[in-house]
């Protein structure tokens, strides 16, 4: 006797089928990307077979890796989950905290030998160099608007963290606060909603309050005309939480009347190669591709040298990504900065540059950056 | 490869299921005859053993061959066996191959650097430790084998002539690696004569998708919580971070095993076999005894069938009973991996089920459900602690932590995972429960037409849920590999 055919039981085994082989077949047609601007990482290719690569599985991962990171509609599937656990009330993606107006960083306890070592390399720094050296922490914006984070939500107390810092700088070094000025300016557009670094507004909020130790005269805010270059910037914080509804960013441009005629931008990118030189601090091709950041001074290098017409002395900024906006504001007021990321060398920065041809030095870091910072400790090698 | 790995679900999966699903369970090739009759290929056996092959190699490429080699040795004493029918001792040497030789890998790969490291603490030898790897589900498929080699010399079952039909039981890809255990008597038949229908196949697909929701949802999700407890420094965590974590773990564990087995039984009904069930809803038991008879049910099985009745059972008095659970419960401690943790968890619960025979039995029935499920709960939970952690100082210093060494009954910590993670607990906790399937069986017999269609939709919506997981799968291990 043959059953009568089940209705529900055929749709169950139809729709299961039917999932199972369309996303195969979609992501088989659609074209590999080897980087995911979105997810600003790159992407696994099609591994090699070898036998070595199958027996000790490398093979079987990547492939694994490769299956995922291309499956049809990936950050679709990722967004759709990260909304609803974020409307479930898992507000920690990925290691940021996705907050009702904005997204801000969730930073760990840091490892304080490894900080100690840094102040000490700043420290000596200072000293061998007798010259004036300041230092400047700038809080991030988890610090900032740490009240919109939620209750007992574990997140680094920046405030008490620069005071740590601050109290471990020897006399040599003039500490510069960033924080109150950033406090005071909170209810402004100061912090990108979507990104780790601060807005142009709140570097020049900063550069407005170091003018007095570092000795020049800040332009009051009707001196520049400001570009409104990008509506559209969605930063490395949107990259982890892939999450939509954070309105995305203005990357706001600030052009200075009283600056004279050009300026030159010398890149050293890899050395013993002639730096590459361009006549703008604003790489405007990043506009149009996610990484706007970039915008400011390109991306990081080991070493950028600005050239300004205008009058006054030489700036060496020892640095994280923080002094590119920031540095644009300075040149008004600076015939030369170099500024130098001593994550991208591995020498002694003396090979280099020499510090006494510069009449001040300015160290500028997020205090993310610096909290898990490791390699401020080269200063102190030979 | 795993269930829950994109690889397996949408490409493996498919694949093999199309291709199975299309063949008949044999093929007759006329042209070709042996011995005067037409070759006859089990088609859909050689599927299964090919496709659980690459399955396995997927995982353990480079310990496949000793699955082989141990598949071939028992199907060859089954022979054996079978062959000597009439003489005792030669039957019993083949079952002692068989047997010595599971037992031996066993003891080679999951002892012996537990048993060197012991030796040579307590002589003050210097045995060097081979520090071999675990074969990935080595535990299952050597009692899967030798579920076969005993049965049939207590003339159980009847023996298995084809090779194929043998290797295809231990390489059935659903349960290779992590169970149920399946008997070979469980699956005797089925694997001479089985059908696929629309039925099995949906009512597999049904059990399939609610374990990959089980190990996918439930499972990854609470396990981060106890992977960041169990990293903190148990002299300092308040007792409500102690006690969320275990309980993270609690949860975990049940889902993800219960979850994979779920899956296992799901495809093994895809693929026409019936698996025997693996868990109950353990943790509803009134005692630690019913708790045993609701969790990892085919591994209790295994050593009541091997062990604990060829031992005697209960049936030789008080003194011999309490000597065989104790062995048993040894064992099963021991079996889930080489450590002072692992047989003394098993001690505990032998301890305790001996005790409740005793009479503490009797009072734990009398007592209100709600509160001997609660004492069984708690004896579970604890017993996780002894399970879970590295030493056995590691598992006091976490018990005293529970109640509150660490100073503070509850701080910022266990507030922050209570809030950020509540629902994810409430569903564990819900899912633990019968509740679900009561509510699920009450609208069949009120609303059978709502019942049968809303079934197609929940499998789909929680397909897709599971995949957006698993597309975003930073945290996706699977507890059961290491047995």
């Amino acid at each position: 006797m043959k059953k009568k055919l089940n209705i529900p039981n055929v749709i169950t085994c139809i729709a299961f089928f039917a999932i199972l082989l369309a996303f195969p077949i979609i992501t088989a047609f659609l074209p590999k990307e080897s980087f995911s601007q979105t997810e600003n990482r790159t992407l696994q290719s099609m591994p090699k077979i070898s036998s070595k690569s199958v027996m000790d599985r490398s093979f079987m991962n990547k492939l694994e890796t490769f299956v995922s990171d291309h499956f049809a509609g990936r950050t679709g599937w990722i967004k759709a989950k990260n909304s609803m656990e974020i409307a479930l009330g898992k507000y920690e993606q990925n290691g940021v905290y996705v907050l009702d107006r904005r997204i801000v960083e969730k930073i760990d306890e840091p490892d304080y030998d490894s900080v100690d070592k840094s102040i000490a390399a700043v420290n000596k720094f200072a000293e061998e160099n007798n010259m004036p050296v300041f230092f400047m922490l700038v809080p991030t914006s988890a610090e900032i608007y740490a009240d919109e984070i939620p209750e007992n939500a574990p997140s680094l107390n920046q405030k008490e963290f620069i005071r740590y810092v601050y109290d471990g700088l020897g006399k040599s070094v003039t500490p510069m606060d960033a924080y109150s000025v950033m406090i005071s300016n909170r209810e402004k557009y100061i912090y990108y909603r979507t990104d780790h670094h601060w807005t142009t507004q709140g570097a020049y909020l900063v550069y407005s309050a170091a003018g007095k130790k570092m000795g020049y005269t800040p332009y009051g805010s009707n001196m520049y005309d400001i570009e409104h270059a990008s509506n559209s910037f969605r930063g490395t914080f949107y990259s982890k939480a892939l999450y939509d509804k954070t309105p995305p960013d203005t990357i706001d441009i600030y052009h200075c009347n009283a600056d004279r005629g050009d300026v030159e931008v010398l890149i050293t990118s890899e050395f013993g190669k002639e730096p590459e030189s361009y006549d703008s601090m604003y790489f405007r091709e990043y506009l149009d591709v996610k990484d706007k950041y970039s915008t400011f001074l390109g991306t990081n290098q080991p070493i950028v040298t600005i050239k300004s017409n205008n009058d006054g002395g030489k700036l060496l900024i020892i640095k994280d990504s923080y002094a590119h906006c920031y540095a644009p504001f300075l040149t008004s007021h600076y015939s030369e900065i170099t500024l130098v990321d001593l994550r991208y060398i591995q020498i002694s920065y003396k090979q280099l540059i020499d510090p006494k041809d510069y009449d001040q030095v300015l160290f500028l870091y997020n205090v993310s950056s610096f909290a898990s910072d490791i390699n401020l400790r080269k200063l102190a090698y030979d | 490869m795993v269930f829950s790995s994109l690889t397996f679900l949408y490409y493996f999966l498919p694949a093999v299921l199309i291709v199975y699903i299309m063949l008949p369970n044999r093929i007759t090739v006329n042209g070709i005859k042996i011995k005067g009759s037409p070759l006859v290929i089990p088609a859909r056996n050689l599927l299964i053993l090919i496709s659980g092959l690459f399955f396995y190699a997927w995982g353990e490429p480079k310990y496949v061959w000793i699955m082989i080699i141990s598949t071939l040795i028992d199907y060859t004493a089954g022979r054996l066996i079978d062959r000597f029918d009439d003489s005792p001792k030669k039957r019993t040497a083949f079952l002692l191959v068989s047997v010595i030789m599971n037992l031996g890998l066993l003891a080679v790969f999951k002892y012996s650097s537990f048993i060197i490291t012991n030796i040579n603490g307590i002589f003050g030898l210097g045995i060097p430790d081979p520090k071999l790897s675990l074969p990935i589900g080595i535990s299952f498929y050597t009692f899967q084998s030798m579920s076969y080699t005993i049965d049939l010399y207590m003339r159980k079952i009847k023996v298995q002539k084809s090779l194929i039909g043998f290797t295809s039981y231990v390489t059935l890809f659903p349960q290779i690696v992590a169970g149920p255990i399946v008997r070979y008597e469980d699956v005797a038949a089925e694997i001479e004569e089985r059908t696929v229908n629309i039925g099995k196949i949906s009512e597999g697909i049904g059990k399939f998708v609610k374990g990959l929701a089980k190990k996918v949802l439930l499972a990854n999700n609470i396990g981060i919580i106890w992977t960041q407890v169990k990293a903190m420094d148990y002299g300092e965590i308040s007792a409500a971070t102690a006690w969320l974590g275990i309980l993270a773990f609690t949860f975990q564990i049940y889902f993800d095993f219960s979850g994979y087995s779920d899956m296992a039984v799901g495809l093994g009904k895809m693929l026409g076999f019936n698996f025997p069930k693996n868990f109950d809803h353990p943790y509803m038991s009134k005692s630690v005894s019913e708790f045993w008879r609701r969790w990892h049910i085919t591994l209790g099985t295994w050593f009541r069938e091997y062990v604990y009745i060829p031992l005697g059972g209960n049936r030789k008095g008080i003194g011999k009973t309490v000597r065989n659970l104790l062995i048993v419960w040894g064992l099963t401690g021991l079996w889930h991996g080489a450590s002072w943790n692992f047989l003394l968890w098993g001690v505990y619960f032998g301890i305790l089920i001996v005790i409740e025979r005793f009479g503490w039995g009797k009072v734990l029935e009398k007592l209100p459900a709600p509160i001997s499920m609660l004492y069984t709960f708690l004896i579970a939970v604890f017993g996780w602690v002894l399970f879970d952690t590295a030493t056995l100082t590691d598992a006091w210093n976490y018990i005293r932590a529970m109640f509150g060494a660490g100073g503070a009954f509850a701080d910022s910590t266990s507030s922050y995972i209570f809030t950020s993670n509540a629902i994810v607990y409430a569903l564990c906790i819900f899912a633990s429960t019968d509740i679900f399937g009561k509510l699920v069986k009450l609208l069949r017999k009120k609303r059978r037409k709502l019942a049968e269609y809303a079934a197609p939709v929940a499998m789909v919506c929680v397909l897709l849920l599971c995949t957006a997981y698993l597309v975003d799968a930073t945290y996706n291990p699977f507890l059961y590999f290491r047995f």
